[in-house]
């Protein structure tokens, strides 16, 4: 291998290796900006079934959820609004956002606004204890009813 | 050779040029004041001609950096003490409440000075030839600074600091909506991506905090700072400040129009002044109006109607229609324009003359009348009306997203842009139809969310007629 060649193989293993160091360097610090997320809760108890009003929704602040309760059953709907993360507010047709005015009706469906999607029921049932227990991670169809009575 | 001049001339003419050679030495020789060349061209100094603006943005960046570290001294970026030590600024701090006024008005004139910056360095065509790079730091700075804004709007962490960036947040997720349409969301989730990458969580919290203090105090501001070292820079590099280029002829007849004045003291005065009357205004708006804060951030609850900073309400508007198209797409097409505009744009006719002259002005207010009434008259059907989800309740969420008054509007000026562009075979002319409607849309969207959007985002007159809730 003459000089030339030599060196120029010399240089570019040095810039391949220099190129991938900094890729490195850089994808390792750009993970650091994703942390694994911790103390999500995906199921939560909220209570027994008794304190909730019947034929209404209430509101529970801590998980950000109604509860609709009536004499059959319980059901769970999100009270985020699927457009940009306001909290709905309760109105006699259904729900709507405070923020730029979506509608949806009290199967979660949207009436009008810029709401892209419907929101999410998820799934009810009762822990051995005897509270309600809400799945955050099973999503129901709007009917979906978990009986009580 | 006879000498013509006569010894006390001679002396005379070598004090003159002493006195010259004083005043180059005062910039050259001064670490600060060597941004400045030593002599200026005197069409740069006509106060109709910059208006001060790029100066004017300057000092109010040093005085955020001043307030700024002032108001760092005690807060406390933590979920738990961030508002309370807001309050103790407030209340407790010896002229703690004048500093945060002061920090919040020099905050907001600064983003309002910067768009009357970017229309006039637009208009007297700054961006054309080699000044194209510095444009182009112009505009990467614009977009630091709004950030900078945003991200210093949830440090006191009240219920507009909170629901701001919540909103903002889920803008920023809002690209859901897209791969949702494509059906790709579970392999590329690409708004979960930049949400996660500016929150740290899925919703707003501790790590956002963090993240925003971080970037607010010191990322931004450098950033900020070494891009405006760049940008003046460049100013000298591309020969000073953009201005009426002088043939060879007209050199000849006026030569009084190519001569330059010396920067000391003339340009230090006037910079002196217009800091003077900046720190003036700034103190009497800092004590007579105080800046906002609200009770403390409640994630359970959102105020009703949850409004961010105005400057941020045209695209509150926008995201009302939609929030992909509102928020992610029309901005960054807006950007992409301003970026592109010296690509557009290559003629070098009419540098440094307000809209390039009468045909240009006349353009420019077309433009105006034609933006005003498309988007006044979608604005008045929207409100009056309603919009296709009203007329048709099932209709598919692309339509929503495609069709609306904003992408409408938009549609409508670049159509127009392009007309004049066939109509006078001028690029440079095209741009100014473009830009200028683009910013009457713009101004009206925003002031539809100052002033006529109340609770539920629902139209109203005025505030006054808000309902009681």
């Amino acid at each position: 291998m003459d000089k030339e060649n030599r060196r120029l193989f010399i240089k570019r293993g040095a810039f391949i290796l220099a190129v991938i160091a900094g890729g490195v360097a850089l994808t390792s610090l750009l993970r650091q900006l994703f942390p694994r997320s911790i103390g999500q809760k995906k199921r939560i108890k909220v209570g027994m079934t008794n304190s909730y009003p019947v034929d209404t929704f209430s509101y529970i602040e801590e998980q950000k959820i109604f509860i609709y309760r009536d004499h059959e059953g319980v059901r769970a709907v999100t009270a985020v609004c699927t457009h940009l993360g306001c909290i709905l507010e309760i109105n006699d047709e259904g729900f709507n956002c405070p923020c730029h005015g979506s509608c949806y009706n009290k199967r979660g469906d949207v009436l009008s606004g810029p709401a892209p999607r419907a929101l999410t029921w998820f799934q009810v049932s009762k822990a051995p204890d005897g509270q309600l227990m809400i799945d955050l991670t099973r999503k129901v169809k709007p009917e979906y009813k978990f009986l009580t009575a | 050779m006879v000498n013509t001049k006569n010894g006390s001339d001679i002396q005379a003419e070598k004090g003159v040029e002493q006195k010259r050679l004083n005043r180059i030495k005062k910039i050259t020789q001064n670490f600060f004041l060597h941004i400045h060349s030593t002599r200026i061209h005197p069409e740069n100094l006509k106060p109709t001609y910059t208006f001060g603006l790029g100066i004017i943005l300057g000092f109010l960046f040093l005085i955020l950096i001043i307030t700024g570290v002032v108001l760092m001294m005690y807060y406390t970026p933590s979920v738990e003490r961030a508002y309370q030590s807001v309050k103790d600024i407030v209340y407790l701090v010896p002229g703690g409440r004048l500093i945060r006024n002061i920090h919040r008005w020099a905050s907001h004139g600064m983003v309002f000075i910067l768009f009357l910056h970017l229309a006039r360095v637009f208009y007297t065509g700054g961006y054309l030839n080699s000044r194209r790079l510095n444009w182009i730091i112009g505009v990467s700075m614009m977009v630091i600074t709004l950030f900078l804004s945003f991200s210093g709007y949830l440090l006191p962490w009240d219920q507009l600091a909170y629901w701001a960036v919540t909103i903002g947040s889920n803008i920023a997720a809002s690209a859901r909506e897209l791969t949702d349409l494509i059906g790709i969301t579970n392999t590329l989730d690409i708004g979960g991506f930049m949400k996660r990458l500016l929150i740290g969580d899925e919703t707003v919290g501790q790590p956002a905090l963090s993240r925003f203090f971080t970037l607010h105090v010191i990322f931004l501001p450098l950033t900020l700072l070494i891009l405006s070292g760049v940008h003046f820079w460049r100013i000298r590099k591309d020969g000073g400040l953009s201005r009426p280029e002088i043939s060879e002829n007209a050199r000849d007849d006026r030569p009084e129009k190519e001569e330059r004045i010396y920067t000391w003291p003339v340009v230090m005065w006037i910079e002196l002044a217009i800091l003077i009357s900046i720190s003036a205004i700034l103190l009497i708006t800092a004590f007579v109006v105080d800046a906002p804060l609200l009770e403390k951030a409640n994630p359970a609850f959102a105020d009703n109607p949850a409004k961010s900073p105005w400057y941020f309400l045209g695209i509150q508007e926008l995201v009302s229609y939609s929030a992909f198209t509102g928020g992610l797409l029309i901005p960054l097409l807006f950007l992409i324009f301003l970026i592109s505009i010296p690509y557009i744009d290559k003629e070098n006719k009419y540098i440094g003359l307000w809209f390039s002259g009468k045909e240009g002005l006349r353009i420019a207010i077309f433009s105006l009348v034609i933006s005003l009434s498309v988007t006044l008259a979608q604005l008045f059907v929207i409100v009056r009306y309603g919009w296709l989800r009203d007329w048709f309740p099932n209709i598919s969420q692309s339509l929503v997203m495609v069709l609306n008054p904003a992408t409408l509007s938009m549609l409508c000026y670049i159509l127009w842009s392009m007309w004049i562009r066939k109509r006078t075979g001028s690029t440079r002319m095209a741009s100014i139809a473009l830009f200028s409607a683009a910013l009457v849309g713009l101004v009206l969207f925003t002031a539809m969310g100052i002033w006529f959007r109340g609770p539920n985002w629902e139209f109203f007159w005025s505030r006054a007629s808000w309902p009681v809730i």
